[in-house]
């Protein structure tokens, strides 16, 4: 089902000359935490809305919102059902247009475990080498994270007139702890004041061009310090 | 005359009819509804034929030659005569469905480097005609003239046909094989990894098992056959008035023999009056109310539209004529009998990309249509035609018709003018430094909207502002701004609409400028006077459209696929293209279209892509 949003938002990557996506993750001590993944076209939604009111395109059938609300139901049920992930949410604002999701879990592990189950159980994408794709490692003390590549994969696909407009795009990934950062590996990378949340920020044309700009390692202080 | 004389004239004579009867035209079929005849092919010489196959009137046939054995080739190298016309046709009927083209041969061994996919029929063949067949097509020569064919039945056809022999053996509903519905494929759906193995699976569950019993044709087997012998049983139907009767399509309508003789680079034919038997909204007729569907066949009897296309350095020209029949010309001549609105003219802005206007007088066509058709209709012995047609009369007494089409006149213009940003909200995130913990902002943004204006003539302007000042208590979203009406987040949700209700138009248009600063017309910024003139003297309608500016910047996204298709053909091209009509007669109206463009593409390529903008719809 992520696919399904996936290809619902690549579908609107390519015809929206500013999209806003944020993914948040947030670890606790005790490897559970919180993940959110946020997608906003508010500043397209002539261009969004002009899309839906098709009945295809490019020789495909484009859902309309009944079938959109379907699916993201059906994604929460299988989702929420899966080992170790709880309290799924997906806020839909078909007015603006921007879609939030978020889910507890126990570790990071099942977070990627569950979401690749869930994939799988609503699509025909059973072996899809993207799911087993890990992109986050935590070791208790380390975290090392990318973007889901699945997300890379749609946008990799985008044609040349399409990356034109993705460069007014923008891809934000924010890393949050309990304890202290002590340093990360991004360059691009910042650190919020209160020292706890690691913020990578590109356009989606870089992102395009560079699958590996938002990838992070971050090192947190030990607590023997 | 001496013997010798007789003898040489008499071998004149024969040579002149035989490079007559070697005509490509000689072998369009009469079922043909449509076609481009292109007299002048020598323009074609240089195009490749890859890329002549890419054309959509090419596509029924390309199966042929799209296989890489034309890979680097030109018409030129495909053994073609070019002395004889190239011609291009399509027809459908209700049983089948035919399309191809025809041309002149000059050299066999050359053309079958191109058509390297056909064997020879011998049982179809003889001396003077040979017919190859190939999996889609079929290859007729005959002498110097060649005509690729490819016949299918119409699926209505088959279905019938197969239905009737598959109850007949006493089967139940073949439709009780399928078990689910079978969804639509939908964008959400998109094919990816893995997918194979599972449509094979779907497939397995669709169709029956044939090894059930292997001497029994399942559905779709007995489907496949009927299909098989239909086409054959077409083929040879078509090929027989073709070749043995000689009935082709110059001579069975002399319309279009006498177009074969005008002195222009291709002549186009369209049979409106045969084409309406595709039109599927009248399978009812066909079937429930053959007597009033035949009335409605004679209704359109002559209807067919004829047209030239001439070739000038820079323009393609294309004179066309609308020939119609006594009862249709009757009605469009009254539709069309209609002043020009030269009101119209102050709310096109001269720099406008692309606008047309178009002046008919609904209230005369109605009574001209009601005094044509309501006799065919009350002539029919049918209960529900009777009750429309008490329904109609009593309507036709009780409607005002004054405040009816005072409301609505029927002409009517239009304008693209452009993009324009427009102000619109978004929400954007914004992080908090200390935790980076976000929330939501409401912010201004932009977003660029096509700028369209299109309004109708109105005598009766009390009308709308009746119906607009009560929708306004309905909605706050609908206010009266006094020079004009706001209907906020109208255009999906996110853009105005505004509405001007005077000088006689009510306009609506996404257009702020022209809501706020001009809604008593553009003034000095108005169309000029030459242009306006130009609509002005056109007949009943005219366009004109700067092709760099509208087409290649118009919004694809609002277009269906079809109409997405015939833009792509004018994308990336420069000129401009104008729209001119004749006042409208009881037999015809003529239109004249010119397409000037720059560039250095020829005007072959651009004849072209024209044909196939026309192709697309008409098809």
């Amino acid at each position: 089902m992520i696919k399904n949003l996936t290809i619902l938002l690549i579908l609107i990557f390519s015809l929206s000359s500013c999209i806003e996506i944020m993914d948040d993750l947030t670890i606790h001590a005790d490897g559970s935490g919180t993940f959110r993944y946020n997608v906003n076209l508010s500043s397209n939604k002539i261009k969004v809305n002009s899309i839906l009111a098709l009945d295809s395109l490019d020789g495909q059938k484009v859902p309309k919102i009944e079938d959109i609300k379907e699916k993201v139901q059906q994604f929460i049920k299988t989702l929420d059902a899966q080992n170790g992930i709880s309290n799924v949410k997906i806020e839909e604002n078909y007015t603006d247009f921007i879609f939030k999701f978020s889910c507890d879990f126990t570790n990071v592990l099942l977070l990627q475990e569950g979401i690749k189950t869930t994939i799988s159980s609503l699509t025909k994408e059973k072996n899809a080498s993207e799911l087993n794709h890990n992109w986050i490692i935590w070791d208790g003390t380390k975290l090392t994270r990318s973007i889901p590549a699945i997300t890379m994969n749609k946008v990799k696909d985008l044609k040349q007139n399409d990356i034109d407009q993705l460069k007014l795009g923008t891809y934000t990934s924010i890393s949050r702890f309990d304890k202290t950062v002590d340093k990360f590996s991004n360059p691009s990378a910042i650190l919020s004041k209160n020292r706890q949340a690691v913020m990578v920020k590109t356009d989606t044309y870089s992102l395009k061009e560079n699958p590996n700009i938002l990838e992070n390692v971050i090192y947190l202080i030990s607590n023997k310090n | 005359m001496s013997f010798k004389k007789q003898l040489l004239f008499s071998g004149f004579l024969l040579s002149f009819l035989s490079v007559k009867a070697q005509k490509s035209e000689n072998l369009i079929p009469k079922d043909a509804v449509t076609v481009f005849s292109i007299n002048n092919i020598n323009l074609f010489q240089k195009i490749s034929l890859d890329e002549l196959i890419s054309y959509d009137f090419m596509y029924e046939v390309h199966q042929e030659l799209f296989d890489g054995s034309t890979t680097g080739s030109t018409l030129k190298d495909s053994g073609l005569d070019f002395n004889q016309k190239l011609n291009v046709f399509y027809g459908k009927a209700q049983k089948s469905e035919i399309s191809g083209f025809s041309f002149g041969v000059k050299d066999q061994q050359k053309l079958f480097t191109v058509f390297d996919d056909f064997d020879l029929i011998e049982k179809m063949s003889n001396e003077k005609t040979k017919v190859y067949g190939s999996f889609f097509n079929n290859l007729i020569i005959r002498e110097n003239s060649a005509l690729l064919i490819r016949v299918e039945p119409t699926m209505d056809y088959i279905s019938e046909r197969t239905d009737s022999i598959w109850y007949a053996r006493g089967n139940e509903s073949p439709f009780d094989y399928f078990g689910d519905e079978i969804e639509e494929p939908s964008i959400l759906d998109e094919k990816v990894f893995g997918e194979e193995e599972e449509v094979i699976e779907e497939e397995t569950e669709l169709f029956p098992d044939a090894s059930e019993d292997p001497n029994v044709k399942n559905y779709y087997e007995l489907r496949d056959s009927v299909q098989l012998v239909l086409q054959q049983a077409q083929l040879e139907l078509i090929l027989n008035e073709l070749l043995v009767q000689n009935i082709n399509l110059p001579s069975f309508d002399s319309r279009f023999a006498i177009q074969l003789t005008h002195n222009s680079e291709g002549v186009f034919y369209m049979d409106n009056a045969r084409n309406i038997d595709k039109a599927s909204g009248l399978w009812y007729f066909q079937t429930v109310l053959p007597s009033l569907y035949k009335d409605i066949q004679e209704l359109y009897a002559g209807n067919v539209i004829l047209g030239d296309i001439y070739l000038k350095e820079h323009a393609v020209q294309f004179d066309i004529t609308a020939e119609y029949g006594v009862g249709l010309g009757a009605i469009y001549k009254e539709m069309n009998d209609s002043k020009f609105d030269k009101n119209i003219l102050k709310y096109i802005p001269n720099n406008s990309s692309g606008y047309f206007s178009y002046n008919v007088n609904m209230r005369q066509a109605y009574e001209k249509a009601y005094e044509i058709i309501m006799p065919i209709l009350s002539e029919e012995k049918n209960a529900q035609i009777a009750m429309n047609v008490l329904t109609i009369e009593l309507l036709n007494e009780f409607i005002n018709k004054d405040a009816l089409f005072g409301t609505y006149k029927g002409s009517m213009f239009g304008s693209f003018n452009g993009f324009k940003k427009i102000k619109t909200k978004k929400i954007e995130f914004f992080y908090d430094e200390e935790t980076f913990e976000y929330g939501e902002r409401v912010a201004e943004a932009e977003e660029d909207m096509p700028i369209f204006t299109y309004g109708i003539t109105i005598d009766r302007k009390d009308i709308p502002e009746k119906i607009l000042k009560h929708m306004g208590r309905l909605t706050s979203k609908i206010q009266n701004k006094g020079n004009y009406w706001i209907f906020e987040n109208a255009i999906f949700d996110a853009a105005p609409l505004y509405m001007i209700n005077k000088n006689g138009l009510f306009i609506l248009t996404n257009d702020e400028d022209l809501a706020i600063n001009h809604s008593n017309g553009y003034a000095s910024n108005k169309l000029n006077r030459k242009a306006g003139k130009k609509a002005k003297k056109s007949g009943f309608m005219y366009a004109n459209i700067n092709v760099a500016e509208t087409i290649n910047r118009f919004p694809m996204d609002v277009l269906n696929d079809r109409q997405n298709e015939i833009i792509q053909t004018l994308k990336g091209k420069s000129g401009s293209l104008e729209l001119l009509s004749s006042k409208t007669t009881i037999k015809k109206t003529d239109f004249k279209i010119e397409y000037t463009f720059q560039g250095d593409d020829t005007s072959g390529k651009h004849l072209l892509d024209l044909i196939n903008s026309i192709y697309i719809v008409t098809k």
